[in-house]
Protein backbone atom coordinates (compact mmCIF):
# COMPACT_ATOMS: atom_id res chain seq x y z
CA UNK A 1 0.00 0.00 0.00
CA UNK A 2 3.03 2.77 0.62
CA UNK A 3 4.79 2.03 -2.30
CA UNK A 4 1.08 2.27 -4.03
CA UNK A 5 0.62 5.41 -2.82
CA UNK A 6 4.12 6.61 -3.11
CA UNK A 7 3.88 6.02 -7.18
CA UNK A 8 0.76 7.69 -7.08
CA UNK A 9 2.18 10.65 -5.14
CA UNK A 10 5.35 10.94 -7.43
CA UNK A 11 2.72 10.44 -10.70
CA UNK A 12 1.00 13.30 -9.23
CA UNK A 13 4.06 15.16 -8.90
CA UNK A 14 5.40 14.38 -12.35
CA UNK A 15 2.13 15.22 -13.88
CA UNK A 16 2.12 18.82 -12.45
CA UNK A 17 5.45 19.29 -13.90
CA UNK A 18 4.20 18.61 -17.08
CA UNK A 19 0.78 19.94 -17.16
CA UNK A 20 2.99 23.21 -16.34
CA UNK A 21 5.11 23.01 -19.28
CA UNK A 22 2.62 22.17 -21.54
CA UNK A 23 0.52 24.85 -20.47
CA UNK A 24 1.45 27.74 -22.66
CA UNK A 25 0.98 26.05 -25.92
CA UNK A 26 -2.33 23.91 -24.92
CA UNK A 27 -4.00 25.38 -21.57
CA UNK A 28 -4.38 28.53 -22.22
CA UNK A 29 -6.80 27.86 -25.77
CA UNK A 30 -8.53 24.99 -24.54
CA UNK A 31 -9.51 27.09 -21.10
CA UNK A 32 -10.94 30.00 -23.01
CA UNK A 33 -12.95 28.17 -25.31
CA UNK A 34 -14.92 26.28 -22.21
CA UNK A 35 -15.12 29.69 -20.36
CA UNK A 36 -16.57 30.96 -23.45
CA UNK A 37 -19.02 27.70 -23.96
CA UNK A 38 -20.06 28.27 -20.45
CA UNK A 39 -22.06 31.20 -21.26
CA UNK A 40 -20.75 33.43 -18.47
CA UNK A 41 -21.23 36.68 -19.46
CA UNK A 42 -20.39 39.95 -17.41
CA UNK A 43 -23.17 41.25 -15.17
CA UNK A 44 -25.48 44.17 -16.85
CA UNK A 45 -24.83 46.36 -13.72
CA UNK A 46 -21.55 46.90 -16.40
CA UNK A 47 -22.88 46.18 -20.02
CA UNK A 48 -26.06 47.75 -19.33
CA UNK A 49 -27.57 44.48 -20.71
CA UNK A 50 -28.89 42.94 -23.71
CA UNK A 51 -29.98 45.66 -26.34
CA UNK A 52 -33.99 45.32 -27.13
CA UNK A 53 -33.99 47.57 -30.14
CA UNK A 54 -32.66 50.35 -32.31
CA UNK A 55 -34.20 53.41 -33.20
CA UNK A 56 -32.73 54.97 -36.73
CA UNK A 57 -32.33 59.07 -36.73
CA UNK A 58 -30.51 61.57 -39.10
CA UNK A 59 -27.16 60.46 -39.10
CA UNK A 60 -27.59 58.59 -35.27
CA UNK A 61 -29.26 55.94 -33.75
CA UNK A 62 -30.63 54.98 -30.60
CA UNK A 63 -29.91 51.68 -28.69
CA UNK A 64 -32.94 51.15 -26.07
CA UNK A 65 -31.60 48.27 -23.80
CA UNK A 66 -33.86 45.47 -21.79
CA UNK A 67 -34.51 47.10 -18.02
CA UNK A 68 -32.03 45.60 -15.94
CA UNK A 69 -33.99 44.86 -12.81
CA UNK A 70 -32.31 44.97 -9.01
CA UNK A 71 -31.44 41.36 -8.05
CA UNK A 72 -29.40 41.55 -5.60
CA UNK A 73 -30.64 40.79 -1.90
CA UNK A 74 -28.94 43.96 0.12
CA UNK A 75 -29.34 46.24 -3.71
CA UNK A 76 -27.13 49.05 -4.28
CA UNK A 77 -28.08 50.01 -7.44
CA UNK A 78 -31.39 50.13 -8.45
CA UNK A 79 -32.83 48.53 -11.42
CA UNK A 80 -32.70 51.11 -14.53
CA UNK A 81 -32.67 50.68 -18.52
CA UNK A 82 -29.67 52.21 -20.66
CA UNK A 83 -29.91 54.20 -23.55
CA UNK A 84 -26.78 54.92 -26.57
CA UNK A 85 -26.97 57.57 -28.64
CA UNK A 86 -23.93 56.82 -31.49
CA UNK A 87 -22.60 57.36 -33.36
CA UNK A 88 -21.74 60.61 -30.36
CA UNK A 89 -19.80 62.57 -33.31
CA UNK A 90 -22.81 62.25 -35.36
CA UNK A 91 -25.41 63.79 -32.61
CA UNK A 92 -26.22 68.02 -33.07
CA UNK A 93 -25.75 70.19 -30.27
CA UNK A 94 -28.13 69.69 -27.87
CA UNK A 95 -30.52 66.59 -27.97
CA UNK A 96 -33.72 66.03 -26.78
CA UNK A 97 -35.50 63.07 -27.54
CA UNK A 98 -38.98 60.91 -26.37
CA UNK A 99 -38.49 57.64 -26.04
CA UNK A 100 -40.89 54.99 -25.83
CA UNK A 101 -39.18 52.07 -24.01
CA UNK A 102 -41.35 49.19 -24.27
CA UNK A 103 -42.72 49.99 -27.79
CA UNK A 104 -45.94 50.33 -26.98
CA UNK A 105 -45.88 53.64 -29.21
CA UNK A 106 -46.31 55.90 -25.73
CA UNK A 107 -43.29 57.84 -24.79
CA UNK A 108 -42.45 57.01 -21.48
CA UNK A 109 -39.48 59.37 -21.07
CA UNK A 110 -37.86 62.89 -22.20
CA UNK A 111 -34.12 62.95 -22.32
CA UNK A 112 -32.20 65.57 -23.04
CA UNK A 113 -28.34 66.78 -22.86
CA UNK A 114 -25.77 68.75 -24.30
CA UNK A 115 -23.16 67.28 -26.35
CA UNK A 116 -19.41 69.48 -26.24
CA UNK A 117 -17.35 69.21 -29.04
CA UNK A 118 -14.97 68.85 -26.75
CA UNK A 119 -14.70 65.12 -25.25
CA UNK A 120 -13.18 65.98 -22.13
CA UNK A 121 -16.51 68.02 -21.05
CA UNK A 122 -18.34 66.42 -18.08
CA UNK A 123 -22.17 65.28 -19.38
CA UNK A 124 -25.25 66.00 -18.36
CA UNK A 125 -28.74 64.91 -18.39
CA UNK A 126 -32.13 65.62 -17.68
CA UNK A 127 -34.81 63.02 -17.82
CA UNK A 128 -38.37 63.74 -17.56
CA UNK A 129 -41.05 61.02 -16.88
CA UNK A 130 -43.88 60.36 -18.86
CA UNK A 131 -45.07 57.48 -17.09
CA UNK A 132 -44.69 56.26 -13.64
CA UNK A 133 -42.14 53.58 -13.79
CA UNK A 134 -39.70 55.70 -14.62
CA UNK A 135 -37.51 58.24 -12.25
CA UNK A 136 -36.46 61.79 -12.96
CA UNK A 137 -33.20 62.96 -13.02
CA UNK A 138 -32.19 66.71 -13.02
CA UNK A 139 -28.62 67.97 -14.71
CA UNK A 140 -27.16 64.27 -13.90
CA UNK A 141 -24.03 63.21 -14.08
CA UNK A 142 -22.14 59.73 -13.00
CA UNK A 143 -24.39 59.44 -9.86
CA UNK A 144 -23.73 55.83 -10.01
CA UNK A 145 -24.35 52.92 -12.09
CA UNK A 146 -27.96 53.35 -12.64
CA UNK A 147 -27.97 57.15 -12.96
CA UNK A 148 -25.82 58.29 -14.85
CA UNK A 149 -24.47 60.06 -18.75
CA UNK A 150 -21.10 58.82 -20.17
CA UNK A 151 -18.82 58.59 -23.31
CA UNK A 152 -18.26 55.06 -24.18
CA UNK A 153 -16.69 54.16 -26.67
CA UNK A 154 -18.30 56.48 -30.00
CA UNK A 155 -21.96 56.33 -28.24
CA UNK A 156 -23.47 58.65 -25.35
CA UNK A 157 -24.95 56.22 -22.87
CA UNK A 158 -27.57 57.41 -20.36
CA UNK A 159 -29.21 55.37 -17.74
CA UNK A 160 -32.01 55.79 -16.42
CA UNK A 161 -33.70 54.57 -13.25
CA UNK A 162 -36.60 52.54 -12.82
CA UNK A 163 -39.14 52.62 -10.31
CA UNK A 164 -38.69 49.53 -8.11
CA UNK A 165 -41.48 46.80 -9.51
CA UNK A 166 -43.99 46.38 -7.15
CA UNK A 167 -43.66 50.01 -5.55
CA UNK B 1 10.98 37.18 9.13
CA UNK B 2 12.16 37.14 12.58
CA UNK B 3 14.88 34.83 11.31
CA UNK B 4 16.55 35.24 7.94
CA UNK B 5 17.64 31.73 6.83
CA UNK B 6 21.05 31.56 6.71
CA UNK B 7 23.24 28.94 4.80
CA UNK B 8 23.41 25.95 6.47
CA UNK B 9 27.11 24.64 5.74
CA UNK B 10 25.96 22.18 2.73
CA UNK B 11 27.91 20.77 -0.20
CA UNK B 12 26.81 22.63 -3.02
CA UNK B 13 26.48 20.74 -6.52
CA UNK B 14 29.16 20.76 -9.10
CA UNK B 15 28.32 24.31 -11.50
CA UNK B 16 28.47 21.48 -14.68
CA UNK B 17 25.15 19.31 -12.60
CA UNK B 18 24.08 22.82 -11.91
CA UNK B 19 24.10 23.73 -15.17
CA UNK B 20 22.64 20.54 -16.75
CA UNK B 21 19.64 20.79 -14.20
CA UNK B 22 19.24 24.66 -15.46
CA UNK B 23 19.16 23.43 -19.09
CA UNK B 24 15.77 22.33 -19.31
CA UNK B 25 14.10 25.78 -17.50
CA UNK B 26 16.70 28.20 -19.32
CA UNK B 27 15.41 26.39 -22.84
CA UNK B 28 11.65 26.62 -21.34
CA UNK B 29 12.49 30.34 -20.60
CA UNK B 30 13.86 31.00 -23.94
CA UNK B 31 10.71 29.95 -25.32
CA UNK B 32 8.64 31.75 -22.85
CA UNK B 33 10.66 34.91 -23.38
CA UNK B 34 10.59 34.66 -27.52
CA UNK B 35 7.81 36.53 -27.97
CA UNK B 36 9.70 39.17 -26.00
CA UNK B 37 12.77 38.98 -27.75
CA UNK B 38 11.34 38.81 -31.32
CA UNK B 39 9.31 42.43 -30.57
CA UNK B 40 11.01 45.21 -32.37
CA UNK B 41 13.34 47.71 -30.93
CA UNK B 42 16.73 47.09 -28.35
CA UNK B 43 14.41 47.98 -25.52
CA UNK B 44 12.90 44.78 -25.58
CA UNK B 45 15.50 42.21 -26.94
CA UNK B 46 17.16 43.73 -24.09
CA UNK B 47 14.23 43.15 -21.45
CA UNK B 48 13.67 39.61 -22.97
CA UNK B 49 17.25 38.81 -22.94
CA UNK B 50 17.62 40.43 -19.19
CA UNK B 51 14.72 38.38 -17.83
CA UNK B 52 15.69 35.20 -19.43
CA UNK B 53 19.07 35.71 -17.86
CA UNK B 54 17.49 36.68 -14.36
CA UNK B 55 14.99 33.28 -14.43
CA UNK B 56 17.82 31.01 -15.76
CA UNK B 57 20.50 32.44 -13.12
CA UNK B 58 18.31 32.17 -10.00
CA UNK B 59 17.36 28.47 -11.16
CA UNK B 60 20.87 28.25 -11.44
CA UNK B 61 21.55 29.18 -8.00
CA UNK B 62 18.60 27.25 -6.55
CA UNK B 63 20.35 23.94 -7.94
CA UNK B 64 23.83 24.93 -7.19
CA UNK B 65 23.58 26.04 -3.07
CA UNK B 66 20.51 23.79 -2.51
CA UNK B 67 18.56 26.60 -1.27
CA UNK B 68 15.25 27.74 -2.19
CA UNK B 69 13.86 30.43 -0.05
CA UNK B 70 17.01 33.26 -1.29
CA UNK B 71 16.76 32.88 -4.59
CA UNK B 72 13.36 32.48 -4.97
CA UNK B 73 12.80 36.30 -2.72
CA UNK B 74 15.16 37.82 -5.33
CA UNK B 75 12.52 36.92 -8.18
CA UNK B 76 9.54 37.35 -5.98
CA UNK B 77 10.26 40.94 -4.94
CA UNK B 78 11.70 42.10 -8.22
CA UNK B 79 8.33 40.87 -9.34
CA UNK B 80 6.55 42.95 -6.52
CA UNK B 81 8.16 46.16 -7.29
CA UNK B 82 8.37 45.97 -11.35
CA UNK B 83 4.32 44.78 -11.36
CA UNK B 84 3.08 47.90 -10.57
CA UNK B 85 5.64 50.20 -12.21
CA UNK B 86 4.36 48.44 -15.72
CA UNK B 87 1.06 48.74 -14.77
CA UNK B 88 1.15 52.45 -13.65
CA UNK B 89 3.10 53.06 -16.94
CA UNK B 90 0.17 51.91 -18.85
CA UNK B 91 -2.40 53.57 -17.24
CA UNK B 92 -0.73 56.81 -17.20
CA UNK B 93 0.28 56.41 -21.33
CA UNK B 94 -3.62 55.39 -21.78
CA UNK B 95 -5.55 57.25 -19.48
CA UNK B 96 -2.91 59.94 -18.09
CA UNK B 97 -4.29 58.75 -14.34
CA UNK B 98 -4.51 55.80 -12.13
CA UNK B 99 -7.85 56.08 -12.00
CA UNK B 100 -10.51 54.40 -13.38
CA UNK B 101 -13.26 56.30 -14.80
CA UNK B 102 -16.48 54.64 -15.01
CA UNK B 103 -16.64 55.17 -18.83
CA UNK B 104 -13.86 52.25 -18.89
CA UNK B 105 -15.81 50.03 -16.37
CA UNK B 106 -18.88 50.49 -18.85
CA UNK B 107 -16.72 49.40 -21.43
CA UNK B 108 -15.29 46.31 -20.17
CA UNK B 109 -11.85 47.89 -19.99
CA UNK B 110 -10.77 46.70 -16.54
CA UNK B 111 -8.17 44.21 -16.59
CA UNK B 112 -9.35 41.18 -14.14
CA UNK B 113 -7.55 40.65 -10.94
CA UNK B 114 -7.31 37.30 -9.55
CA UNK B 115 -8.17 38.89 -6.35
CA UNK B 116 -11.80 38.78 -6.81
CA UNK B 117 -12.27 34.77 -7.77
CA UNK B 118 -13.61 34.19 -4.54
CA UNK B 119 -16.19 36.99 -4.44
CA UNK B 120 -17.61 35.68 -8.60
CA UNK B 121 -18.35 32.64 -7.44
CA UNK B 122 -21.84 32.34 -5.99
CA UNK B 123 -23.01 34.90 -8.12
CA UNK B 124 -21.76 33.01 -11.40
CA UNK B 125 -23.30 29.96 -9.83
CA UNK B 126 -26.52 31.61 -9.52
CA UNK B 127 -26.95 33.73 -12.18
CA UNK B 128 -24.10 33.02 -14.74
CA UNK B 129 -22.71 36.15 -14.04
CA UNK B 130 -19.73 38.31 -13.47
CA UNK B 131 -19.68 40.89 -10.92
CA UNK B 132 -16.70 42.85 -12.12
CA UNK B 133 -16.83 45.33 -15.11
CA UNK B 134 -14.22 43.21 -17.21
CA UNK B 135 -14.66 41.21 -20.56
CA UNK B 136 -14.31 37.25 -20.85
CA UNK B 137 -12.77 36.89 -23.60
CA UNK B 138 -9.87 38.81 -24.48
CA UNK B 139 -10.21 42.30 -26.24
CA UNK B 140 -7.37 44.63 -27.69
CA UNK B 141 -8.48 46.87 -25.00
CA UNK B 142 -8.23 44.87 -22.55
CA UNK B 143 -6.16 41.34 -23.01
CA UNK B 144 -5.99 40.67 -19.17
CA UNK B 145 -9.70 38.80 -19.42
CA UNK B 146 -11.65 36.87 -17.21
CA UNK B 147 -10.95 34.09 -19.34
CA UNK B 148 -7.50 34.20 -19.39
CA UNK B 149 -6.55 35.21 -15.82
CA UNK B 150 -9.32 32.48 -14.58
CA UNK B 151 -7.10 29.79 -16.68
CA UNK B 152 -3.96 31.01 -14.90
CA UNK B 153 -5.67 30.71 -11.54
CA UNK B 154 -6.14 27.31 -11.90
CA UNK B 155 -3.13 25.98 -13.12
CA UNK B 156 -1.58 28.22 -10.55
CA UNK B 157 -3.67 26.50 -8.27
CA UNK B 158 -3.21 22.84 -9.73
CA UNK B 159 0.50 23.32 -9.51
CA UNK B 160 1.09 25.20 -6.31
CA UNK B 161 -1.82 25.78 -4.34
CA UNK B 162 -1.05 28.26 -1.91
CA UNK B 163 2.32 28.36 -3.18
CA UNK B 164 0.54 31.23 -5.47
CA UNK B 165 1.52 32.97 -2.26
CA UNK B 166 5.24 32.83 -2.76
CA UNK B 167 5.86 32.22 -6.67
CA UNK B 168 2.71 34.12 -8.68
CA UNK B 169 1.56 36.94 -5.79
CA UNK B 170 2.76 40.19 -7.12
CA UNK B 171 1.40 41.96 -4.59
CA UNK B 172 2.98 39.75 -1.76
CA UNK B 173 5.94 40.61 -3.65
CA UNK B 174 5.98 43.64 -2.40
CA UNK B 175 5.25 43.18 1.20
CA UNK B 176 8.38 40.69 1.13
CA UNK B 177 10.05 43.12 -0.16
CA UNK B 178 9.29 45.64 2.76
CA UNK B 179 9.86 42.76 5.55
CA UNK B 180 13.43 42.06 4.13
CA UNK B 181 14.43 45.90 4.95
CA UNK B 182 15.01 46.02 8.44
CA UNK B 183 17.73 43.85 10.09
CA UNK B 184 15.47 42.86 13.22
CA UNK B 185 11.83 43.02 14.24
CA UNK B 186 10.74 45.19 16.06
CA UNK B 187 7.74 43.56 16.83
CA UNK B 188 8.14 39.65 17.96
CA UNK B 189 5.03 38.77 19.78
CA UNK B 190 2.28 37.92 17.30
CA UNK B 191 -0.96 36.46 18.86
CA UNK B 192 -1.55 33.37 16.34
CA UNK B 193 -5.54 34.16 16.42
CA UNK B 194 -4.72 36.79 13.91
CA UNK B 195 -3.85 33.85 11.36
CA UNK B 196 -8.09 33.67 11.57
CA UNK B 197 -8.59 36.98 10.13
CA UNK B 198 -8.43 36.36 6.23
CA UNK B 199 -10.77 33.25 7.14
CA UNK B 200 -13.55 36.21 8.46
CA UNK B 201 -12.69 38.69 5.63
CA UNK B 202 -13.15 35.87 3.08
CA UNK B 203 -16.44 34.54 4.66
CA UNK B 204 -17.62 38.43 4.80
CA UNK B 205 -16.70 39.38 1.37
CA UNK B 206 -17.61 35.98 -0.16
CA UNK B 207 -21.40 36.69 1.26
CA UNK B 208 -21.71 40.33 1.08
CA UNK B 209 -20.28 40.05 -2.62
CA UNK B 210 -23.53 37.40 -3.37
CA UNK B 211 -26.08 39.65 -1.45
CA UNK B 212 -24.12 42.59 -3.40
CA UNK B 213 -23.70 41.71 -6.21
CA UNK B 214 -20.58 43.84 -6.37
CA UNK B 215 -17.36 42.63 -5.79
CA UNK B 216 -17.15 44.08 -2.25
CA UNK B 217 -13.82 43.74 -1.40
CA UNK B 218 -12.45 45.67 -4.43
CA UNK B 219 -14.80 48.26 -3.65
CA UNK B 220 -13.94 48.77 0.04
CA UNK B 221 -10.66 46.99 0.88
CA UNK B 222 -7.92 46.04 -1.25
CA UNK B 223 -4.94 47.50 -0.22
CA UNK B 224 -3.11 46.57 -3.66
CA UNK B 225 -5.42 49.66 -5.16
CA UNK B 226 -2.85 52.10 -4.02
CA UNK B 227 -0.36 50.65 -6.65
CA UNK B 228 -2.92 49.67 -9.53
CA UNK B 229 -5.85 51.26 -10.44
CA UNK B 230 -8.85 52.93 -8.19
CA UNK B 231 -11.90 53.96 -9.16
CA UNK B 232 -12.24 58.08 -9.77
CA UNK B 233 -12.78 60.41 -6.47
CA UNK B 234 -15.59 61.93 -7.19
CA UNK B 235 -17.75 61.74 -4.13
CA UNK B 236 -17.37 61.48 -0.39
CA UNK B 237 -17.77 57.40 -1.01
CA UNK B 238 -15.21 56.97 -3.31
CA UNK B 239 -12.70 59.35 -1.12
CA UNK B 240 -13.51 56.85 1.89
CA UNK B 241 -12.71 54.21 -0.21
CA UNK B 242 -9.20 55.94 -1.62
CA UNK B 243 -8.46 56.51 2.50
CA UNK B 244 -9.08 52.84 3.22
CA UNK B 245 -6.89 51.60 0.97
CA UNK B 246 -4.28 53.59 1.51
CA UNK B 247 -4.28 53.12 5.01
CA UNK B 248 -4.08 49.61 4.59
CA UNK B 249 -1.60 49.52 2.33
CA UNK B 250 0.79 51.77 4.29
CA UNK B 251 -0.60 49.58 7.72
CA UNK B 252 -0.35 46.08 6.40
CA UNK B 253 2.14 46.36 3.11
CA UNK B 254 4.76 48.86 4.69
CA UNK B 255 4.49 49.52 7.89
CA UNK B 256 4.04 46.22 9.83
CA UNK B 257 5.93 44.24 7.30
CA UNK B 258 9.66 46.62 8.04
CA UNK B 259 8.29 46.14 11.90
CA UNK B 260 7.46 42.52 12.74
CA UNK B 261 9.67 40.99 9.27
CA UNK B 262 6.63 39.33 8.50
CA UNK B 263 4.31 39.06 5.20
CA UNK B 264 1.37 40.85 7.99
CA UNK B 265 -0.87 41.25 4.78
CA UNK B 266 -1.21 38.02 3.42
CA UNK B 267 -0.66 36.70 6.73
CA UNK B 268 -3.64 38.57 8.57
CA UNK B 269 -5.82 39.86 5.82
CA UNK B 270 -5.35 38.79 2.67
CA UNK B 271 -9.03 36.95 1.98
CA UNK B 272 -7.26 35.11 -1.16
CA UNK B 273 -4.89 33.97 0.36
CA UNK B 274 -6.89 32.33 2.89
CA UNK B 275 -9.09 31.16 0.01
CA UNK B 276 -5.48 29.75 -1.85
CA UNK B 277 -5.21 27.88 1.38
CA UNK B 278 -7.71 25.18 0.27
CA UNK B 279 -6.33 24.32 -2.49
CA UNK B 280 -3.07 22.93 -0.73
CA UNK B 281 -5.14 20.13 -0.37
CA UNK B 282 -4.91 19.14 -3.70
CA UNK B 283 -1.49 19.84 -4.46
CA UNK B 284 1.18 17.16 -4.86
CA UNK B 285 3.33 18.65 -2.72
CA UNK B 286 4.04 20.01 0.81
CA UNK B 287 6.72 20.41 3.68
CA UNK B 288 7.37 18.02 6.86
CA UNK B 289 9.37 17.99 9.65
CA UNK B 290 11.06 14.86 10.00
CA UNK B 291 10.55 14.26 13.98
CA UNK B 292 13.78 12.06 14.16
CA UNK B 293 15.99 14.90 12.74
CA UNK B 294 13.62 17.99 15.14
CA UNK B 295 15.66 19.31 17.64
CA UNK B 296 12.35 21.43 18.36
CA UNK B 297 14.60 24.37 18.14
CA UNK B 298 11.43 26.29 16.46
CA UNK B 299 13.75 28.42 13.92
CA UNK B 300 11.70 26.82 11.44
CA UNK B 301 8.83 28.75 13.71
CA UNK B 302 10.18 31.58 13.65
CA UNK B 303 11.50 31.82 9.90
CA UNK B 304 8.02 31.40 8.45
CA UNK B 305 6.66 34.78 6.88
CA UNK B 306 3.05 33.83 7.53
CA UNK B 307 3.15 32.26 11.09
CA UNK B 308 2.66 28.64 9.01
CA UNK B 309 4.18 26.82 11.89
CA UNK B 310 3.70 26.72 15.56
CA UNK B 311 4.74 24.06 18.17
CA UNK B 312 1.84 21.55 17.89
CA UNK B 313 2.40 21.48 13.91
CA UNK B 314 6.04 20.95 14.29
CA UNK B 315 4.96 18.24 16.90
CA UNK B 316 2.65 16.76 14.05
CA UNK B 317 5.55 16.97 11.42
CA UNK B 318 3.34 19.36 9.20
CA UNK B 319 2.84 22.74 8.23
CA UNK B 320 -0.09 24.27 8.79
CA UNK B 321 -2.85 24.93 6.09
CA UNK B 322 -1.55 28.57 5.54
CA UNK B 323 1.70 26.99 4.32
CA UNK B 324 2.91 29.01 1.02
CA UNK B 325 5.91 26.51 0.39
CA UNK B 326 8.28 29.24 0.13
CA UNK B 327 11.07 27.18 1.26
CA UNK B 328 12.08 29.41 4.17
CA UNK B 329 11.77 27.05 7.13
CA UNK B 330 13.58 24.15 5.24
CA UNK B 331 16.51 26.75 4.43
CA UNK B 332 17.11 27.59 8.29
CA UNK B 333 16.80 23.95 9.59
CA UNK B 334 20.07 23.28 10.39
CA UNK B 335 19.41 19.62 11.28
CA UNK B 336 17.97 18.95 7.72
CA UNK B 337 14.21 18.33 9.54
CA UNK B 338 11.93 20.61 7.97
CA UNK B 339 12.38 18.76 3.91
CA UNK B 340 10.56 19.30 0.65
CA UNK B 341 7.92 16.49 0.01
CA UNK B 342 6.22 14.43 -2.39
CA UNK B 343 2.54 13.63 -0.55
CA UNK B 344 1.89 9.72 -0.93
CA UNK B 345 6.39 9.14 -0.37
CA UNK B 346 7.38 8.75 3.20
CA UNK B 347 8.45 11.89 4.89
CA UNK B 348 12.20 11.37 4.76
CA UNK B 349 12.55 9.81 0.93
CA UNK B 350 14.48 12.01 -1.09
CA UNK B 351 13.62 15.54 0.06
CA UNK B 352 15.97 17.27 -2.70
CA UNK B 353 13.93 14.83 -5.60
CA UNK B 354 10.68 16.68 -3.90
CA UNK B 355 12.45 19.89 -4.21
CA UNK B 356 12.97 19.37 -7.85
CA UNK B 357 9.80 18.27 -9.23
CA UNK B 358 8.17 21.08 -6.85
CA UNK B 359 10.56 23.69 -8.27
CA UNK B 360 10.43 22.84 -12.00
CA UNK B 361 6.77 23.47 -11.61
CA UNK B 362 6.69 26.03 -9.92
CA UNK B 363 9.47 27.90 -11.76
CA UNK B 364 8.12 27.00 -14.87
CA UNK B 365 4.99 29.10 -14.00
CA UNK B 366 7.04 32.12 -12.42
CA UNK B 367 9.07 32.49 -15.63
CA UNK B 368 5.43 31.95 -17.59
CA UNK B 369 3.85 34.67 -15.35
CA UNK B 370 5.95 36.69 -13.05
CA UNK B 371 8.78 36.47 -15.70
CA UNK B 372 6.45 37.77 -18.55
CA UNK B 373 5.67 40.59 -16.06
CA UNK B 374 9.20 41.45 -15.23
CA UNK B 375 10.59 41.40 -19.05
CA UNK B 376 7.42 44.18 -19.93
CA UNK B 377 8.35 46.13 -17.29
CA UNK B 378 12.03 46.47 -17.85
CA UNK B 379 11.12 46.87 -21.59
CA UNK B 380 9.51 50.31 -20.41
CA UNK B 381 12.71 51.20 -17.94
CA UNK B 382 15.15 50.17 -20.86
CA UNK B 383 13.11 52.23 -23.70
CA UNK B 384 13.80 55.30 -21.26
CA UNK B 385 17.33 55.51 -21.98
CA UNK B 386 17.51 53.35 -25.72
Amino acid sequence: MKRLTAILGLTAAGLTVLVTGLAPFLWFNVFTGAVSAAGLRIDPVYTGGEPARVIARQGYQIIIYHPVPQRALLPRIGPFVQLAWKPAAALPARVTEEIDLDNDNKPDLVASFDVPRDTKTDLRVDVQPLTPRVLAMSGVGQDSFSRLIARVNDAIVVRVPLRNAGK
Amino acid sequence: MPNEPKSKPRAVRTVSRSALLTLPMALFGLLMFSRTLALPGAAAKMAGLAAWLFMAGLFFFMMRTFETYRWRRIFFVTLGFLFPVGFIWDLISLRSSMSIPIEKMLSGDTPFCFLVIPMTIIPAALTKTIIFPGSILPTASNPHAIATMVALWVLATLVLGKAWCSFGCFFGGLEEGFSALAKKARINKINPRWRLVPWAVLAAIVLLSAATFEPTYCRWLCPFKTVTEYPEVRSVETAIQAGIFLSLFSGLVVVLPVLTKRRTQCAFFCPFGAFQSLFNKITAFDIRIDRDKCADCVSCQNSCPTLALDKDSIGRGKTLLACMKCGACVDVCHKGAAVWHVKGTAPNASPERARLLYLYGAWAFATMFGGDIIASSLQKLFGLVV
